[in-house]
């Protein structure tokens, strides 16, 4: 396996989009490294200029310590399995995973001890002599993934590859990806736009939005301590909810609820007393309380918890929160909630990075 | 060749294809084509003009598809088509003796003058292409025959180790 070091990457394409902005990540080995973001932010990009399959514009890419920046894909020992598996048709699962050692004129015989090798990992033995199309779309995708790990590279690409698979299958060959990092110590380069994939599969994420890396960190830190609103956003399920409210001594203001600041929390927004910052309240950092009302329009009851969707305020008429409180809550639609808060995120309303509190870095 | 390898090859053909045997018999194909493209050209076109030249298309339009068939069974190692590629190769050789032959042998009166209707030149040519069609056919017969067995006695060796 290897190490990866991305320094300053940069993609600009002929009609002066740019689709990634100084992207800057070093990978360790046997790394999972996770690009998370929406779609159009400049994650596959990047995953293709790691590949080969784009130019880098600007920056350096060094493998294992050697520059591969200008390097042809076929040379940088690298393999990539993509999200609609890319496996050859009129070939057999057999003959696709031998692929592209039979093109490197290895001894068949050895090619065909990695194979099974590779078959035996995945669960593959008894689709060998079948044909892609005899197969589940979960088994496709294993084929791909049998293909890249036959070549036995140096690091590993995956492109959104539970994209194409249903959620019952997402979530079991998902636990196979993990399997399968942890029993061959690969190092990975792994993009999807599907956040509970990121904080499952990752060692470190790296999240992005418009070509700009938001905050690169373990899924603890992003979840934790997310670094803007956007990485607040996007991590976390249900979505943070956000309010803004204006900065008091000792508590933050809004409309609809005071909330009192912790003495870690006074210390951070010094700065900010009398301006206005962003609140940020994660769901599962509620509970049944008295700091703030809602008026409830519903109750998603998951057994354990009780999603509660309402409007701030008595009356409703404040901003949308999502509340997720322990145990069956039986609200109607109309019904008013008392709520208290847990934990509190602070953002900056002009730059959108989070205020940190004393001690976090 | 130690043991392990030869499991490997074994155990390789599995999954494989029978690709040689299934090339041999497309050369046949081939070289049976070379024969069809060059038997009629003569001097004495009118040598040829009965029956003969229809039965001959229908045989090698039958011979075309068949072998084409059989190539893509011995591809897939699928038994009982070693046969019917031997019978091919036979009715190859029989052939030399049913119309080259013949013609070969052969003269017409043009212009007062015997010429002989397939000179030697031609024949030779002819003939070793049906020759070679032959042996395509019949060693693709042989290898895919000899390649299923051994990989036949693998399998039960495989699914009964205790016997």
């Amino acid at each position: 396996m290897a190490e990866l070091s991305l320094q300053h990457l940069e993609k600009v394409y002929d009609n002066n989009v740019q689709a990634v902005f100084d992207f800057n990540l070093d990978v360790k080995d046997g790394e999972l490294i996770v690009l998370v973001g929406p779609s159009g932010c400049g994650k596959s990009t990047t995953l293709r200029m790691v590949a080969g399959l784009e130019d880098i514009t600007r920056g350096k890419m060094l493998l294992d310590g050697k520059d591969v920046t200008d390097a042809p894909a076929k040379d940088r020992d690298i393999a990539m399995v993509f999200q609609n598996y890319a496996l050859y048709g009129h070939m057999t699962v057999y003959e696709n995973m031998a692929f592209s050692l039979t093109l490197r004129k290895e001894d068949p015989n050895v090619i065909h001890q990695k194979v099974l090798a590779a078959a035996e990992v995945l669960g593959l033995m008894e689709q060998l002599n079948k044909k892609p199309a005899q197969l589940s779309g979960g088994q496709r995708q294993r084929v791909a993934m049998g293909r890249s790990i036959v070549r036995n590279p140096k690091l590993f690409l995956f492109d959104e590859p539970l994209s194409n698979l249903d959620a019952k299958l997402r979530s079991a060959t998902r636990r196979e990806i993990l399997l399968l990092h942890k029993r061959l110590n690969a190092t990975m380069l792994y993009v999807t736009h599907d956040q509970t994939e990121a904080l499952t599969l990752a060692d470190r994420i790296v999240c992005m939005s418009m070509g700009h890396v938001q905050q690169i960190g373990t899924p603890l830190e992003l979840y934790d301590e997310p670094a803007n609103l956007f990485v607040a956003s996007f991590i976390g399920l249900p979505p943070m909810n956000f309010v803004d409210v204006k900065v008091e001594a000792d508590r933050v203001v809004s409309e609809y609820m005071t909330l009192p600041l912790t003495a870690s929390e006074k210390k951070a927004l010094a700065g900010y007393v009398g301006k206005e910052v962003v609140l940020g309240i994660r769901p599962e950092n509620t509970k049944v309380g008295s700091e703030f009302q809602m008026k409830v329009i519903n109750n998603e009851n998951l057994g354990m918890n009780t999603l509660v969707h309402g409007h701030l305020g008595a009356d409703g008429k404040g901003e949308k929160v999502t509340c997720k409180l322990n145990g069956w809550c039986t609200y109607h639609n109309g019904d008013v909630a008392s709520i208290s808060v847990t934990r509190k995120h602070f953002f900056d309303k002009e730059t959108t990075c989070a205020i940190k509190m004393e001690g976090k870095v | 060749m130690t043991q392990d390898v030869q499991t490997i090859q074994k155990d390789r053909m599995r999954y494989t294809k029978d690709s040689f045997s299934s090339s041999l018999v497309l050369l046949a194909i081939v070289l049976d084509c070379l024969y069809f493209v060059s038997i009629y050209q003569s001097d004495v076109g009118t040598y040829y003009y009965n029956w003969v030249i229809g039965v001959s298309i229908v045989y090698n339009l039958i011979f075309l598809l068949a072998a084409f068939l059989a190539s893509e069974s011995v591809k897939n190692r699928r038994n009982g088509y070693a046969p019917v590629l031997v019978v091919l190769g036979l009715i190859q050789i029989a052939r030399v003796f049913f119309l080259p032959a013949k013609a070969h042998a052969a003269t017409a009166l043009v212009g007062g003058v015997d010429v002989p209707v397939m000179g030697s030149k031609q024949y030779i040519y002819v003939v070793t292409c049906l020759i070679l069609s032959a042996v395509c056919c019949i060693i693709a017969a042989v290898t895919s025959a000899r390649n299923n067995k051994i990989l036949a006695d693998y399998m039960r060796s495989i699914e009964n180790p205790a016997a």
